[in-house]
C-alpha cells in the first residue's frame, strides 16, 4: 500500500526532532534538509515544520540545466546527483518554498529526498519516524481520507494543496484545527 | 521580456526539427575531422594498425550516441540558457583558474571528502591519461618506428618528434603508460565499490544500470588491459588474441554506454565552468533585492532567467502581493509559506530565522 507523508502543521511543538533525525538518514552526511519555523516569534510559541513537498511538477527539476534532480518512481523528487550538479543554483531560486540548500565549498545542491532508501521500501522517512506530536505522519491515501471525514470540515476547507500551496504535491499538508477554529496558535 | 520570447519560441519548435539537422551536421563534421586527421597522421593511411580497427568503429558509434544525447539535452530551456550565456562569457579573467579547479584538480570534491577526491583523481586521471595514449594510436596520429641502433622514434601527426633509447626512461614510461593508468583506475573503482558497502549515501540512489555498470565496465577494461601485458611478458603471448578481443569489446561497450549513464558527466561537466562564469558575471552586473527583506540574494539576470524558464514550463508562481516567488530570498520565501498556512505574516516579522541546523 503506497503511503505518503502527511503534515498536520498545528501539532508541532518545536522540538526539532525531525531536524535531528534528518541528519542521521543515510547519505545526508549529518546535515538536515528540513526546517522548523516560529510562526510569530516575538509573541507566541507556535512552530510549524517546512520541508520539500515533492511537487508533482517540481520547479526545481524543471529549472535544472544539468538534469541533476531526478524524480523517483515513487514520486519523490531526489537530491542533486553528485556527479551531475554543476552548481548554478537555479533550483534554489525556482522552488516556490525555498527548500533546496546549497553548499558553496562542495559546489553542490542538497535537498530532502524523502529518505528514498527507506521510503522506496515503504519505511517512513526519518522525520515522520521520530515526530512525537503526530505533526509528521506516514499514511495511506485511505487513512488520509478517513481523517478528512473525522474532521468534518466545510467543503474547500480541507486543505491539502491549493490555495495554500502553489501546485499539487505528493506530500499532503493540513491544519484542521486552525481551519475549524478549535485550535488556536500557541 | 525579450529573453522570455526567445525561449518560448525555441521551445515551440520541438526537439525533432532542430534535432535532425543539428545531429547530422555535428556527426558529419566530426567524422570528417577524424578522417582527415587520420589521413594526415598515417601518411595517407600507410600506417594503419588494423588490430585497432574495432576501436575506430567503437569511437564513431560513440560520437553518434554522444551527439544524440548532447543535442537533446542542450535543447532543454535551462540548459540552453546557461550554454548560450556561459559561452559568451567564456573569456573572463577567472576562466583558466575556474577550469583548472573544476576540471583538473577537483577542489570541490576535496571539500566533499579526501576519500572521494582520491577516488576520483585515480579514476578520472587514469581514464584521461589512457585516452591521451590510446586515441592517437588508434587513429594513427602517433606511432613508433624503430631504428637499427636500438632507438625508437616517436612520430606524431606524421612528424618525428623524438628519438629515445629503447631502454630509457621515456620509452619505458610510454610502454607502461597504459599499465600505470590501469592500476590507477582499478584502485579508484575499488575505492568506489568499497564506499558503496560502507557509506549509505552511495547506496541510497543506486540502480544497477546507472551506478554499478559503469564501475564494472571500467574495472573490466583495466583488468583485461593489464592481463594483456601479463600474457605478453610472462606467458609469451599465450591467450593474447582472445584477451585482446575481450579488451576491445569492453572498451567499445564502455564508449557506447558513456553518453547514457553515469559517465555522461565527463563530456557535460565543463558546463560547471560556464555556470560559475554566469553567476560571477551577472552578480557583478547587479544583485536582486529580496522583495520582503531587501537582502541581495542572487543576480538580477539569474532571477529573471529562472522566472522565464519556469514560464516555458507553464509554471508561474505569483504571490498575491504581485511579485514572483523567485523574487524573495530563501528564508523569506520559507516564512512566506508558513504565513500562507497560519494566516499570520511571519515573513514580515523582522527576526532572523534561527535554530535551523541540527548538529548530527
Ligand atoms: C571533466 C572532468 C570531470 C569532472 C569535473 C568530474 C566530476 C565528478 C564528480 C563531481 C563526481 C562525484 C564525486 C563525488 O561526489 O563523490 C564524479 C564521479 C565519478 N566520476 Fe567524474 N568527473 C570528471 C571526469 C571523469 C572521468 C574522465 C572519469 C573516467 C571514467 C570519471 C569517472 C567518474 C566515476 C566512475 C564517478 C562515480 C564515482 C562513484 O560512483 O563513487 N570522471 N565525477
Ligand atoms: S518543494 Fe521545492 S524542492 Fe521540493 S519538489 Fe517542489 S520545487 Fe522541488
Ligand atoms: S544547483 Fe545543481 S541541482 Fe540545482 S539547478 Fe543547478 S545544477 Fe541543478
Amino acid at each position: 500500500m503506497k503511503k505518503r507523508l502527511y503534515l498536520e502543521l498545528e501539532n508541532c511543538i518545536g522540538c526539532r526532532s525531525c531536524l535531528a533525525a534528518c541528519t542521521q538518514c543515510g547519505g545526508h552526511e549529518e546535515r538536515n534538509r528540513n526546517y522548523v519555523y516560529d510562526v510569530n516569534p516575538l509573541v507566541n510559541r507556535q512552530t510549524m515544520p517546512l520541508m520539500c513537498l515533492h511537487c508533482e511538477n517540481p520547479a526545481c527539476a524543471r529549472s535544472c540545466p544539468a538534469q541533476a534532480i531526478q524524480i523517483h518512481e515513487t514520486g519523490a523528487v531526489l537530491s542533486a546527483l553528485v556527479e551531475k550538479c554543476i552548481g548554478c543554483q537555479n533550483c534554489t531560486i525556482a522552488c516556490p518554498y525555498g527548500i533546496p540548500k546549497f553548499d558553496q565549498e562542495q559546489n553542490i545542491m542538497y535537498k530532502c529526498d524523502l529518505c528514498i532508501d527507506r521510503t522506496k521500501d515503504g519505511i517512513p522517512p526519518m522525520c515522520a519516524s521520530v515526530c512525537p506530536s503526530n505533526t509528521l505522519q506516514w499514511l495511506t491515501d485511505e487513512e488520509i481520507e478517513n481523517k478528512k471525514k473525522q474532521f468534518n470540515l466545510d467543503n474547500g476547507k480541507w486543505v491539502t494543496s491549493m490555495p495554500y500551496l502553489e501546485g499539487e504535491t505528493n506530500v499532503k499538508v493540513n491544519l484542521p484545527g486552525i481551519l475549524q477554529g478549535i485550535t488556536k496558535l500557541f | 521580456m525579450q529573453a522570455k520570447a526567445a525561449v518560448n519560441q525555441k521551445s515551440g519548435n520541438t526537439l525533432n526539427n532542430a534535432f535532425a539537422s543539428h545531429f547530422a551536421k555535428s556527426m558529419f563534421l566530426s567524422v570528417t575531422a577524424l578522417a582527415i586527421l587520420s589521413f594526415i597522421g598515417t601518411r595517407m593511411f600507410t600506417h594503419v594498425d588494423l588490430n585497432l580497427y574495432g576501436y575506430m568503429v567503437g569511437t564513431i558509434v560513440f560520437i553518434g550516441g554522444f551527439f544524440y544525447r548532447f543535442i537533446a539535452w542542450g535543447e532543454r530551456p535551462p540548459t540552453k540558457l546557461i550554454l548560450k550565456k556561459g559561452l559568451k562569457l567564456l573569456f573572463r579573467k577567472s576562466t583558466p583558474k575556474t577550469s583548472v579547479e573544476h576540471l583538473a584538480t577537483y577542489n570541490f570534491i576535496w571539500n566533499r571528502g579526501i576519500y572521494r577526491w582520491t577516488q576520483h583523481v585515480l579514476i578520472g586521471w587514469g581514464c584521461i591519461l589512457s585516452c591521451f595514449v590510446t586515441f592517437p594510436l588508434v587513429f594513427g596520429w602517433m606511432y613508433f618506428t624503430m631504428d637499427n641502433n636500438g632507438h625508437y622514434n616517436i612520430i606524431a601527426m606524421g612528424m618525428k618528434v623524438m628519438t629515445v633509447p629503447a631502454e630509457g626512461i621515456i620509452a619505458n614510461l610510454s610502454y607502461n603508460a597504459l599499465n600505470i593508468t590501469a592500476v590507477m583506475v582499478i584502485a579508484g573503482v575499488c575505492m568506489a565499490l568499497y564506499r558503496r558497502l560502507k557509506n549509505m549515501q552511495a547506496r541510497a540512489e543506486q540502480k544497477f544500470l546507472y551506478d554499478f555498470l559503469p564501475l564494472y565496465m571500467l574495472l573490466l577494461v583495466s583488468i583485461t588491459g593489464l592481463a594483456l601485458t601479463f600474457m605478453n611478458i610472462f606467458l609469451h603471448g599465450a591467450g593474447q588474441p582472445a584477451m585482446s578481443l575481450i579488451h576491445q569489446w569492453s572498451v567499445i561497450i564502455t564508449l557506447i554506454y558513456l553518453p547514457f549513464g553515469k559517465l555522461a558527466h565527463i563530456p557535460f561537466r565543463p558546463m560547471s565552468v560556464l555556470a560559475r562564469n554566469y553567476r560571477e558575471h551577472y552578480a557583478e552586473q547587479g544583485m536582486k533585492e529580496c522583495k520582503v527583506c531587501g537582502d541581495q540574494f542572487v543576480s538580477i539576470e539569474q532571477s529573471k532567467d529562472v522566472v522565464d524558464v519556469l514560464g516555458v514550463n507553464t509554471i508561474e508562481f505569483k504571490a498575491k502581493e504581485g511579485h514572483h516567488l523567485a523574487e524573495m530570498c530563501l528564508p523569506c520565501r520559507r516564512k512566506y509559506r508558513i504565513a500562507q498556512f497560519s494566516g499570520f505574516p511571519t515573513h514580515e516579522v523582522k527576526v532572523k530565522e534561527a535554530n535551523q541546523n541540527a548538529k548530527g
